[in-house]
């Protein structure tokens, strides 16, 4: 994606736009109440000349790709749109309308024209775009993904509502793609109580992702920023009753609890100890998935010898210890994590987790943030988690019950074995010998009466005293 | 017989506290543990009730710690300084609870005001109350509240390693309790050692008794 115009480069149609955009802007600048009337203005003269042909419903341009753009703008809903008030001469300054439609302008393919439309947009958005281009969207977009969102696919190319219209349930852009997750909110308690008439508080997706600097959630520490900024008093109501509250928010992601339908997993993250950061794959040379696959020799997932091995990949001669593994628990998928339910259906039961065979630890996975941030993963088995070997290896998560090892458990039984063992060997001896002593005792005094009774040649009279 | 004031009252009430608090620490750390499979007690229950004995043994061991410090009875713990020696008269205690007690041989061992233990205690207590006892109560202390104490949980090389530790210790109390508490009975009578650490006093074998403690 196109995002900065090369320097020295003003052409005179570029000088023009400008020029057309800083008068419009200026202008809404110093007449405020043109925003609200804007959906009341009538289209100019010069707008109507442009909806004459823009109109029709067929007008269209076949593409060098072979593919159709659609040249049709509803003039009634470009009326109504907050960029009514700029006409189409505040985005499309470039077009004369005296060599119109320019027969030297080339469109490659739809999508890269979409692309570079986003240029317009960034004129008047600026602060806006910048935050565009920090987030997992605009990254996906630079990759080449197809699917990745640029402005007009939230916001309509001719059709840009207020920004209250965005924040509606029935209008919010985010749905769009992300049926699944939409639904999965539109059942939870925040999507419930957003749809109440009237009810704004509840939070819709942008109060939680940001409109524009949309990051990855699974990375870090997940949204439970965008959590407590409403619930900032949660800290505290948790340690009321959660032991090392603060260790639980720190590795609970909170839909782990608050989504109790939901499906979790512990993921291992490769974590750059010098650094304080999670390790990052360096665009361009993928190391961490073939590392991966070759420490997983039998293609089965990593057992806790292989992701011995892997770490020790990463920890190679001179960086011994810098990187290790920090767990966290969270759900599966994204629309699970938006599975929220009231809070008196969140797990409180210490059991749920901390019990051996937990849902919660049935599955494991390694991971590194990927280039764009979002986690790149590799399956581990979940005996990772028991395995004495882990103590060094996956020596920074620990979950007291669920995720013991098991050669201390057999340790433990030995010694309470050993415990009772020893005072019952040692009495069962003290017994044995005692009775081994009296039988010697009792034999030895019969034999004595029998001796006194049969004495022998040389025996004097009265014989051995007992002792 | 004679009877000596062998234990002053502070070591007898720390001795007793730790007594019941190691066992509520061991009862509640295998509910802990083994939640799931044993259902003695909620796991919330068993974690603030092993938080509070366990903040409650490091105080005790602060009772038993000061006392030794500034009394001369501190001389129970010097340590014999020849290995030869020492050994020795290990090796003939046990030989006594391995063979001799069954035989009724008299104990190797005679209690006094400044020696109370034998030789395989003053060895065993040393090591217990100078670096197994304090290691526990460190670990402990870090997993009571691993989020304020991460900067040494992770210098230790990770929650995992701390807790490794801390339940290796725990496997060895729980052989050691009870083979502690047996060995209690192996007196001249079997109450005789429990009825010393109630009243203090000690008896002692005289030239014409044949009473032994252990």
């Amino acid at each position: 994606m196109a995002t900065s115009r090369g320097a020295g480069t003003v052409t005179r149609a570029t000088f023009k736009t400008d020029f057309v955009i800083a008068a419009v802007v200026g202008f809404l600048v110093l007449f405020p109440g043109t925003w609200a009337r804007a959906a009341d203005k009538p289209l100019s003269e010069a707008d109507k000349t442009c909806l004459a042909c823009h109109s029709l419903e067929r007008l269209e341009k076949k593409l060098a790709n072979k593919e159709t753009l659609s040249l049709h703008v509803q003039g009634d809903a470009f009326a109504k749109s907050v960029h009514g008030v700029i006409g189409c001469a505040g985005c499309h300054a470039d077009v004369n309308i005296k060599s119109h439609p320019a027969k030297t302008k080339k469109i490659t393919d739809v999508r890269e024209y979409s692309i570079a439309s986003t240029e317009v947009c960034r004129g008047c958005h600026a602060d806006k775009f910048k935050q565009y281009e920090g987030s997992i969207h605009a990254s996906l977009v630079r990759d080449g993904n197809p699917a990745a969102p640029v402005c007009t696919d939230c916001h309509g190319p001719h059709a840009v509502s207020p920004k209250a219209v965005y924040e509606t349930m029935a209008a919010v852009p985010c749905k769009t793609c992300h049926v699944a997750i939409f639904n999965a909110y539109a059942g939870s308690m925040h999507g419930k109580a957003r749809s109440k008439p009237g009810e704004s508080a509840a939070p819709l997706c942008s109060e939680c992702h940001s409109a524009h600097e949309v990051a990855v959630a699974s990375a870090g520490e997940g949204r439970k920023g965008a959590c407590l900024g409403c619930h900032a008093g949660a800290l505290g109501a948790h340690q009321k009753w959660l032991p090392n509250a603060e260790l639980h928010f720190d590795v609970v992601s909170c839909p782990v609890c608050h989504a109790p339908t939901a499906q979790r997993r512990v993921d291992l993250r490769l974590y750059d100890s010098v650094a304080q950061k999670q390790v990052s794959e360096l665009k361009g040379v993928p190391q961490f998935e073939s590392r991966a696959r070759s420490a997983d020799v039998q293609g089965k997932g990593l057992d806790a010898m292989a992701l011995w091995n892997l770490l020790k990949a990463f920890n190679r001669e001179g960086m011994e210890g810098k990187t290790t593994l920090r767990g966290r628990m969270e759900v599966r998928t994204g629309a699970e994590a938006h599975q929220l339910a009231d809070k008196t259906k969140a797990i409180s039961d210490c059991n749920i987790c901390h019990r051996e065979g937990a849902d919660a630890f049935q599955s494991v996975t390694v991971s590194i943030a990927g280039p764009d941030g979002r986690p790149v993963r590799y399956g581990a088995n979940k005996e990772v988690l028991n395995s004495v070997i882990s103590v060094d290896s996956v020596g920074g998560f620990y979950a007291i019950g669920a995720t013991r090892i098991k050669l201390l458990d057999i340790l433990f039984l030995l010694s309470l074995f050993s415990g009772i063992a020893v005072p019952v060997g040692h009495l069962t001896a003290k017994w044995a010998f005692r009775r081994y002593l009296n039988g010697a005792q009792a034999a030895k005094a019969s034999e004595s009466a029998t001796d006194r009774g049969r004495p022998l040649p040389g025996d004097r009279p009265g014989g051995h005293g007992s002792k | 017989m004679e009877r000596i004031y062998v234990h002053p009252l502070p070591v007898r009430l720390w001795h007793w506290v730790n007594a019941v608090g190691f066992v509520v620490m061991i009862v509640t750390g295998i509910q802990i543990r083994y939640v799931g499979l044993i259902d003695m007690m909620s796991f919330r229950t068993a974690v603030n009730l092993h938080n509070w004995t366990g903040f409650l043994l490091i105080g005790n061991f602060f009772i038993w710690l000061l006392f030794y410090l500034f009394s001369d009875k501190i001389k129970a713990y010097h340590p014999e300084l020849s290995p030869t020696k020492h050994f020795r008269a290990s090796f003939r205690q046990l030989q006594y609870y391995g063979y001799g007690i069954f035989r009724g041989d008299p104990n190797p061992h005679h209690v006094s005001v400044y020696r109370k233990f034998n030789p395989m205690q003053s060895m065993l207590y040393q090591v217990m109350m100078m670096l197994i006892v304090p290691v526990q109560f460190y670990t402990g202390i870090l997993l009571w509240d691993v989020k304020r104490f991460s900067g040494a949980v992770d210098m230790l090389g990770g929650v995992r390693v701390v807790d490794t530790v801390h339940v290796l210790i725990f496997i060895f109390f729980t052989s050691y309790i009870l083979i502690h508490a047996y060995l209690g009975t192996l007196g001249h009578t079997p109450t005789a050692h429990f009825k010393e650490m109630f009243t203090g006093y000690v008896e002692v074998e005289t030239e014409h008794g044949r009473k032994q403690p252990h």
